[in-house]
């Protein structure tokens, strides 16, 4: 059964459509890259599935059900911005995932931290912008969720922090569990994909494994992305 | 899912609120202080002092009646209507949660600063009249003394406490939708793609003139009908009392239900975060 469903699923805001009649369907165990340039409708399209923005018209179905209380606890989501509370600790953050997600493993959570050498008394508004984003992708990774979806995972980090980011995305792999990462920044992030969605003007362009693009048209999954969108 | 979230509502705003209150406490205190010893002879520095004590005293009074309000406001905007709203509309709450959780903390603390702010005034009182607390409940009467009185005109213990309880609902309900009031044109005005903030205010703007109207024109029925009553003993004038009371509990439920609804829908159906 897929883990997620989309069927003719569209969003309009006013007379432009963000997304429309777009169709897919992503089964366990693949990291899928939602990739598409800026605006072409990758945030609306995690929204929707998080239940942060309804439809104009189609359905979004996670393991079955419609957005709400019971899909949000399936679903683990990394939003492209600070989203914590900024006057707590990392270790109050901790706390709160354990209170909320039965699925949340507070000891790998902390094991990660210490990893990192991230104090876990620290408030999260002293901490620097790459390990706000490092200690909000722990809490997330943390989760033995049946979705991951990563919005700009390693967008505005450095090339360290992007490389921590993706292992711990590998290490978490779950066979259960599909990953889609939205991003821009497809060099970074080819290696760790099964699977492709391009998103061109809200529309799903292509949605096609890593490898088989690799095979027919004989180049990386980058080298095409830069040629189908180019300007 | 509701205690939880009801915990971390405490817990954020518990942080501004219990210092907020115990400055309050304190500046009272002060304030008493100095009246006793502004009756003394002091140095004019020390009077101006005193005197600054009070001021600052008022000005924290007021301040901390306006505290829960703001902090409501802003609590609600930042929580769910901006960056926190990836997390909080995410969890695996239902937006009925949400909105349970922030109504519930939010009418704790308007609550509890009214009381903080009437048990201070009590003890300023007491202060001035130099009473001591024994002389101070010797003021009120006992329940056997109030049971004799409320028999005397042919009432009983019954009528008194279910006046309180309808009070009690009253109050709790129109705390209840002063907080709906602000939510509803929160979560509306943040129904719009730009300027949203404006559009809260706008809403709001709007929101109050048509219930403002709505209650006079109810408010102009009720006195026309009341001025029709004549009442001839005590439990008529009670009985007026009950059905009044009845009516602005129905009124006031309803325009719950109408901005809770709004609250539910912005946030629900038209949520849009930035």
């Amino acid at each position: 059964m897929a883990i997620l469903e989309c069927k003719n699923l569209s969003k309009h805001y006013g007379k432009v459509a963000a997304l429309e009649g777009v169709d897919l369907s992503i089964e366990p165990g693949r990291v899928v890259g939602l990739l598409g340039p800026n605006g072409s409708g990758k945030t609306t399209f995690i929204k929707l599935v998080n239940g942060l923005l309804t439809p104009t018209a189609g359905e979004v179905l996670i393991e079955g059900s419609r957005p709400g209380p019971a899909s949000k606890a399936l679903v683990a989501y990394l939003p492209d911005r600070d989203f914590l509370a900024d006057w707590m600790t990392v270790e109050q953050q901790l706390r709160f995932f354990a209170d909320f997600y039965k699925d949340f493993d507070a000891e790998k959570a902390k094991e990660m931290l210490a990893r990192l050498g991230i104090d876990p008394a620290q408030r999260f508004k002293t901490l620097s912008k790459g390990t706000r984003e490092k200690v909000q992708l722990i809490l997330v990774m943390s989760r033995k969720a049946r979705l991951y979806l990563l919005d700009e995972p390693i967008g505005g980090v450095d090339p360290a922090t992007r490389d921590f980011i993706l292992d711990t995305i590998i290490r978490n792999y779950n066979p259960e569990a599909a990953v889609i990462i939205s991003t821009h920044l497809i060099s970074d992030v080819e290696s760790v994909l099964d699977e492709v969605i391009f998103l061109k003007e809200g529309r799903v362009l292509l949605h096609e494994a890593a490898d088989s693009i690799r095979e027919t048209q004989g180049t990386s999954v980058d080298r095409y992305f830069r040629e189908v969108f180019k300007c | 899912m509701l205690g939880k979230l009801i915990k971390y509502e405490f817990r954020a705003t518990g942080r501004v609120m219990l210092p907020a209150l115990g400055v309050l406490t304190v500046l009272v205190l002060l304030a008493n202080l100095s009246v006793r010893l502004l009756d003394s002879r002091l140095s004019s520095f020390l009077t101006v002092l005193l005197v600054l004590v009070l001021i600052a005293t008022f000005v924290a009074v007021v301040a901390a009646e306006l505290m829960p309000i703001i902090i409501m406001i802003v609590r609600f905007h930042k929580n769910l209507l901006a960056n926190e709203g990836y997390l909080m509309h995410t969890l695996p709450a239902s937006v009925h949660s949400l909105v349970w959780a922030k109504l519930i903390v939010s009418l704790v603390w308007l609550l509890a600063t009214n009381l903080v702010i009437v048990l201070l005034g009590g003890l300023s009182v007491m202060h001035l009249a130099q009473m001591n607390l024994a002389q101070l409940l010797a003021g009120f009467p006992s329940l056997e003394e109030l049971r004799r009185m409320l028999a005397s005109v042919g009432l009983n213990m019954g009528d008194f406490y279910l006046v309180l309880a309808e009070l009690a609902l009253i109050i709790i309900l129109s705390g209840l939708v002063s907080c709906l009031h602000f939510y509803a044109a929160m979560a509306l005005g943040h129904t719009f793609t730009r300027r949203k903030g404006l559009m809260s205010v706008l809403c709001f703007v709007g929101i109050s003139f048509a219930f403002s109207l709505i209650t006079n024109l109810l408010g102009i029925q009720e006195v026309e009908y009341l001025n029709t009553v004549t009442v001839v003993t005590v439990r008529g004038g009670l009985n007026v009392l009950h059905g009044t009371m009845g009516k602005s509990f129905f009124y006031l439920l309803a325009q719950g239900a109408l901005l809770y609804a709004a609250t539910v829908f912005g946030l629900q159906k038209k949520l849009n975060l930035a």
